[in-house]
């Protein structure tokens, strides 16, 4: 597509990475038909294309961001389903940042989109505050019909999503190294996470166990965070970059001190952003360079475990696992069929859920500043997770899990629970009723090795 | 007709020529303007490019100023129409319209209507005729020849949320669904049971139904099943007074004239379509793709018209040169050979043993002309990945430079001479082309790489562009298979058609739509209109 | 009536239309006249046949296409195609015979202009779809042309396909192109017998589902089976529901059998082998089972699992035998002669269950004072006025004889 900047906007690199991406696109409309808002709406402006052009006039013209550009790149989920669909391999992810960004800096938000902003980007990253609102939740939720009445749609939707109960702490918050007994064949660092570790603390616990049962160090470094993906997604750039520089200090210390293997990370949310260390910090000397490491050392946990033979799972079932592609791991990190190749490994009977490559409208924060999108299209997730009557549905990332959880009454756990379940970990919470359709494997008494030197 | 003569009227007003001077004054300063905010009207309607339109050879009409004026009320109008929730008015949304996957022309709508009703169009559509307010019909914004392609005095009426699947009827084999589905979602609704809908141009995935049947659009499967029109049973269309008609329905031909085939590749120029009835097919046992890669385009060109000399009628015939495999090739790694100067992907359906058999023939076939390298698909993923390559082969040129796809047909024995004149014809203009197209029925798409930010080389694009489509007539062909005339090829209808050959054709556009008011701009010359018009009247 | 005018180029037959146009005289455009008999009867002054332009024009069987002048027996394309093997694969009815004239003499012109297309119309598409070009000359004596030789050609509106169908009265096409596909290596029918009509249509229905590709699915009513000329079918005494599949000698063994399966619940059917099929499609594609005249001959056209409906609603009135084609959709109903051929019965039961109605035979009175082809709606009728007019304003070409004024 033609493009119309001059040599002098041109000289602003943002700028420039934005001419190259835009470049690419040929505007041929392939995108709007995979785009989680455009299926939903079916307008041009809440397509990636609309946004792409929208996005292109806004830059082009130099000017602060409109109200209506705002609207249409706020309700863009950067599910990035367009990136895996693109043929032209246009970069919607950094082009949409980049708005994001400018519209941070120019744009008129109102002054309760503000406030909830920052009360989110002040809240949620930091599990102490996280765990202290949750619980305050319940006392806000007689006021909903007030709050929807007010306008407080946000507000509202926020004390909907806040589960009712919270598990308690996790035995391993970190920061310290989880070694295991025996042979030891790797050293990992884990992203620990800032929300998950409140709403579902097991989920760092099995993946500990499950790596630990391979011989993984597994490290939780002082110092690291949230990985920033929601200041990030707000267009904060600093606040987010304040973050991915201190998690890049973190684990950059780790490396230091002895060899990593891999930054393994459990909520594909964080893992897309943390992949992006090395794009978002390359325009800054002191860390382009250690960023690009940490970056390169990133991978989903179900991508580095199906590097390890995980042998013969220690409990078998048939169970129906519907799994359910985050966006994040399918479109942000394209890792698709190590998930669905481990759990049947496992044992499990896997399930593609149809319009798979759909998101189910948590994104982030995405379930409260847009909730009646988010309401959407989580029940058409649901209604696709349904029509394969699944005995529960597994997900690579936290954001999902709570968002499907709230629209079903079909048992969800993270696919790393139902691996260390298989593996000889605890029944995962909320699964306990399945229990009974799940037997023992008999093990052998003697490895095959013995066998054939005995 | 008093209407029509006005309108037509307003088509030959054209822009005139000796503004080109002034406009090419400003296109020295327009560094400097270009950091000015410009007031938004100036930056409407420039086709090409902004700053430097006058590369186009191709012009808009000008805009009924009047109408324009009247903006502000006409919005206020369809507001209380349809609502303000499905009416787009603010510069920013309608700039999103404001082209289609033909970028290089672009023109801000007047405003833009997203109805989810046939009701609703239907009321736009008759305060339009009385307002004489023209129209765009938008489905989803794929077409290459700037088929949605605005005009800054017309409303764009975009029926991309009107999605639905109304009724599918297995045993009658039809579905009856919303004009603005998908084409893909047409297919995916009734793939359960083994059914498909069978027009699968390449934008399948995302072009809608309403604007396949405008354009009659094609695909790589037509060889067998046909293109739009041999699909499509009936239409519920909305006239421009918006006046309900259902044309042809269930049943499989017509009562009367074929108003339905008519109707199905006018361009949104008779009405709008808002619901259809298509033909659903039992999709065979199976299907496999085979590659078969030559040294020259010749020798694939007469292996085409061997296997068609056979008796054997694949589903697919696909032809891809050098520089076109080696983009699908590093986009979907369907296992393309790169050593080839040409590969056809040739698909065969039926029963395992049957497709073994036919994939045999066909090698038979084949070896004659030389084949220097030759594969099976290994089975449904590489199949899927062979149609992901070919299918994406517009994006995916996409990734190395801008380009202008052509859409002529020629007839299958000049393939090899037209081949080789496109060859030298890009040559020329000093400009590469990367061949794809559908070789079973002769229908190029021949992809002019350029750079878009480049006027002059932009320029020699069209030039070259105009002179293979003419080539394609001369041959024995014409200038569009599947992609619709629209606004790229509108100039370069006089090649094909007498002068009473389109007064014919512009007498039957009024036969629906007296007062032009339909998709102006589009499908024949603006002196033309005028002139056919005045014939009619 | 006097001598018909033979026009043997464009531009004679333009110079005698713009003839008659100034003296805004009406004129019968025809071919070999096999279809006089069709439509409303008309005034006219003169005959214009297209008998004199004939031949074949172009012919590539690697491209698959022909053009032919409209006046060229269609008996002469078919076997100039034969000698290639390849065919019409809308395989084109013959209505010679049920409308009291020889079967064999039509002209390709004249299939075109009344869109005929015969049992394999189920898969291959009708007439309409395989006519990709036309020149011809309109009511304003204009010589024109639309479509061309390629196969995928969408360059301005298709007004080959506006012309099929159109019974030459918006314009002489004297030049026609058309798509043509290679004639199957072998063929064979399944034949059940004795099936009341709403199990035959589901049978046919569920063949058409089957990936087997069936290319014939029609259903003869007992009464009309009783009139085939195949001697052991006719014999049978009992309706017959027909599958045809047509292909490659292997493919056809194997899917023959395949849905001799699928179909089993309905019985054991009879076999047709090649020439067998050949001979019983054949005499289907001329109507010959439907001569019986006086009788009334309609032609229903509905969506086809409603075809045996429309045909119980319609025998609550009157007798009625029925050849079904098309796997029910098409339904040819032969009706008792009486003073509107049963016109109101039959729409209204039309009406209920949707598609349309055309009396194909009837004596020419009630032929002028019944509608023969389906009412339109006011506004359909004036879309078909206005596209008359735009191609012969004055209305000239065979006033009248689809729609009264048109």
């Amino acid at each position: 597509m033609q493009t119309n900047f001059t040599p002098e906007q041109l000289a602003d690199p943002r700028i420039a990475e934005a001419d190259r991406i835009l470049r690419r696109c040929v505007h041929c409309g392939l995108c709007t038909a995979v785009c989680s808002t455009y299926v939903v709406v079916g307008d041009e402006r809440d397509s990636p294309r609309g946004r792409i052009y929208l996005i292109k006039d806004m830059f082009e013209r130099g000017r602060d961001a409109t109200r209506e550009v705002q609207h249409h790149v706020d309700r863009c989920l950067s599910c990035l389903s367009c990136m895996t669909t693109c043929p032209g391999g246009v970069d919607y992810m950094h082009l949409v940042d980049h708005a994001r960004v400018h519209i941070a800096e120019t744009g008129q938000r109102g002054l309760k989109d503000r406030l909830m902003r920052r009360l989110l980007a002040a809240v949620v990253p930091d599990p102490k505050r996280f765990r202290l609102a949750l619980k305050a939740a319940p006392l806000g939720r007689p006021f909903l019909p007030i709050m929807r009445r007010l306008g407080l749609k946000e507000l509202a939707a926020m004390l909907e999503i806040a589960p009712s109960t919270l598990p308690p702490p996790s035995r391993f918050e970190g920061p310290g190294t989880a070694v295991p007994q025996g042979e030891r064949r790797a050293r990992v660092i884990m992203l620990a996470g800032c929300a998950q570790q409140v709403l579902r603390p097991e989920i760092n616990d099995a993946t500990i166990r499950l790596l630990a049962r391979r011989g993984v160090d597994v490290v939780v470094a002082n110092g690291a965070g949230c990985c920033g993906a929601l200041t990030h997604h707000m267009g904060e750039e600093e606040q987010a970059l304040t973050a991915a520089r201190r998690n890049v200090d973190a684990w950059t210390r780790e490396i230091e001190r002895a060899p990593v293997d891999a930054i393994v990370i459990n909520a594909s949310g964080c893992g897309t952003t943390v992949k992006d260390y090395g794009y978002m910090l390359r325009l800054d000397p002191a860390y382009a360079e250690k960023a690009k490491v940490v970056s390169a050392l990133t991978k989903d946990v179900t991508e580095f475990v199906a590097g390890y033979d995980l042998g013969p799972p220690k409990r078998w079932s048939s169970l129906r696992v519907a799994y359910h592609s985050a966006c994040s791991l399918q479109h942000g990190q394209r890792v698709t069929d190590e998930p669905k190749a481990l759990l049947l490994a496992a044992g499990y009977t896997v399930l593609d859920v149809p319009e798979g490559h759909i998101c189910c409208g948590s994104a982030g924060t995405y379930n409260i500043m847009q909730p009646e999108l988010a309401r959407e299209l989580r029940d058409r997730k649901v209604k696709n997770i349904k029509s394969r009557k699944p005995d529960v549905i597994a997900a690579g990332n936290i954001g999902c899990i709570m968002q499907i959880a709230s629209g079903t009454d079909t048992p969800i756990a993270h696919s790393i629970e139902l691996l260390d379940w298989a593996y000889g970990g605890p029944v995962p919470r909320g699964l306990e009723a399945l229990e009974a359709f799940v037997s023992d494997v008999p093990q052998p008494k003697r490895d095959f090795k013995a066998y054939i030197s005995s | 007709m008093g209407r029509a003569i006005e309108a037509g009227h307003d088509f030959v007003q054209r822009q005139s020529r000796s503004s080109l001077y002034d406009r090419g004054r400003q296109n020295r300063h327009k560094n400097e303007t270009r950091m000015q905010q410009k007031p938004p009207d100036q930056r409407a309607c420039k086709s090409r490019r902004r700053g430097s339109e006058t590369m186009s050879h191709i012009e808009l009409p000008a805009p009924d100023s009047a109408i324009v004026a009247r903006r502000e009320a006409i919005v206020a109008d369809l507001v209380a129409l349809v609502g303000a929730g499905t009416v787009v008015a603010d510069e920013d949304g309608r700039r999103a319209f404001e082209t289609d996957a033909l970028t290089a022309y672009r023109c801000m709508p007047l405003a833009v209507v997203l109805p989810r009703t046939t009701d609703e169009v239907s009321r736009v559509l008759r305060y339009c005729y009385e307002n004489n307010v023209r129209v765009v019909p938008r489905g989803a914004g794929t077409s290459l020849c700037g088929g949605a392609l605005p005009a800054e005095d017309a409303i764009v009426i975009g029926v991309s949320k009107m999605n639905r699947v109304i009724e599918i009827d297995y045993e009658a084999r039809f579905a009856r669904v919303e004009a603005g589905i998908t084409n893909l979602a047409i297919s995916a609704a009734v793939s359960e049971r083994g059914y498909f809908y069978a027009p699968d141009p390449s934008s399948q995935l995302a072009c809608t139904l309403a604007g396949n049947i405008a354009m009659n659009s094609g695909g790589a499967h037509c060889l067998k099943y046909g293109v739009t029109t041999n699909n499509i049973l009936g239409v519920r269309m909305v006239l421009i007074t918006g006046e309900v008609v259902d044309i042809g329905g269930a049943h499989l031909d017509a009562d009367g004239y074929d108003l339905l085939g008519l109707v199905v590749g006018s361009e949104g120029q008779f009405g709008i379509v808002t619901e259809a009835t298509v033909r659903i097919i039992r999709a065979a046992e199976g299907a496999r793709p085979m590659l078969i890669g030559f040294g020259s385009s010749e020798q694939a060109g007469r292996c085409v018209s061997a296997i068609i000399a056979s008796g054997i009628i694949p589903v697919a015939i696909e032809f891809m040169d050098k520089p076109a495999i080696d983009v699908c090739e590093s986009f979907a790694h369907a296992g393309y050979p790169l050593d080839v100067e040409a590969l056809l992907i040739v698909e065969v359906e039926g029963s395992e043993a049957e497709i073994e058999g036919f994939l045999a023939q066909i090698r038979d076939i084949a070896a004659p002309f030389g084949p220097t390298h030759v594969m099976i698909s290994n089975g449904p993923i590489q199949s899927a990945k062979i149609w992901k390559g070919r299918k994406s082969a517009f994006g995916a040129i996409g990734r190395i430079s801008d380009y202008y796809c052509m859409d002529g047909t020629i007839p299958l024995s000049r393939l090899p001479q037209v081949l080789t004149s496109i060859s030298a014809i890009c040559a020329r203009h000093g400009l590469k082309v990367a061949n794809i197209f559908h070789a079973g029925d002769g229908n190029l798409h021949p992809l002019i790489l350029y750079n878009a930010n480049d006027p002059a080389e932009s320029e020699r694009a069209e030039i070259a562009g105009a002179e293979i489509l003419t080539l394609c007539v001369e041959v024995g062909g014409c200038l569009t298979g599947e992609h619709g005339v629209g606004i790229e090829k509108r100039d370069l209808m006089r090649v094909q058609f007498s002068d009473v050959d389109l007064a014919l054709q512009m007498r039957i556009k009024a036969a629906f739509d007296p007062a032009w008011l339909l998709n102006p701009g589009k499908v024949f010359p603006l002196d033309a209109a005028g002139g056919g018009l005045g014939q009619a009247a | 009536m006097s001598e018909p005018l033979r026009p043997a180029a464009d531009w004679e037959l333009a110079s005698m239309i713009a003839s008659f146009a100034s003296r805004n005289q009406p004129i019968e455009i025809v071919g070999n006249r096999t279809k006089a008999r069709v439509g409303r009867p008309m005034q006219t002054a003169a005959t214009i046949t297209t008998q004199s332009l004939r031949g074949i024009k172009l012919y590539e069987p690697t491209e698959l296409v022909m053009s032919a002048q409209a006046g060229t027996p269609l008996a002469q394309i078919e076997a100039e195609l034969a000698g290639n093997r390849q065919m019409l694969a809308f395989e084109p009815i013959d209505l010679g015979p049920a409308t009291g004239g020889v079967a064999g003499v039509q002209s390709v012109g004249g299939v075109f202009a009344a869109n005929l297309s015969g049992p394999r119309r189920v898969t291959a598409g009708a007439a309409r779809d395989h006519l990709i070009g036309v020149k011809g000359v309109n009511g304003r004596s204009e010589v024109f042309k639309s479509g061309g030789r390629v196969m995928k050609n969408v360059t301005g509106y298709d007004i080959a396909r506006g012309l099929a169908g159109s019974w030459g009265t918006l314009a002489v096409m004297t030049e026609l192109t058309f798509k043509v596909l290679p004639w199957p290596e072998s063929a064979t029918t399944l034949v059940y017998a004795g099936l009341p009509d709403e199990f035959a249509i589901e049978l046919l229905c569920a063949a058409m589902g089957t990936p087997y590709e069936v290319s014939g699915a029609a259903h003869l009513s007992a009464g009309l089976s009783r009139r085939l000329g195949h001697s052991s079918l006719a014999a049978a005494g009992a309706a017959l529901t027909a599958v045809r599949v047509e292909n490659f000698t292997q493919s056809v063994a194997y899917r023959k059998q395949r849905l001799a399966d699928v179909l089993s619940a309905y019985g054991a059917p009879i076999e047709l082998d090649y020439g067998e099929t050949l001979a019983f499609w054949g005499e289907l594609r001329q109507l010959r089972v439907l001569s019986d005249m006086p009788s009334c001959l309609w032609r229903i056209s509905t969506s086809p699992r409603n075809g045996p409906k429309v045909v119980a609603a319609i025998r609550r009135h009157m007798t009625a035998e029925a050849y079904y084609d098309w796997s029910g959709g098409l339904v040819w109903l032969e009706v008792p002669a009486s003073a509107d051929a049963g016109a109101s019965d039959i729409r209204r039961a039309v009406a209920v269950h949707g598609g349309h109605a055309t009396l194909i035979r009837a004596d020419p009175q009630v032929r002028s004072s019944v509608d023969v082809f389906q009412p339109q709606t006011p506004t359909l009728e004036r879309l078909t006025r206005n596209l008359k007019a735009a191609f012969d304003p004055q209305g000239i070409l065979n006033p009248g004889r689809m729609y009264a004024g048109v």
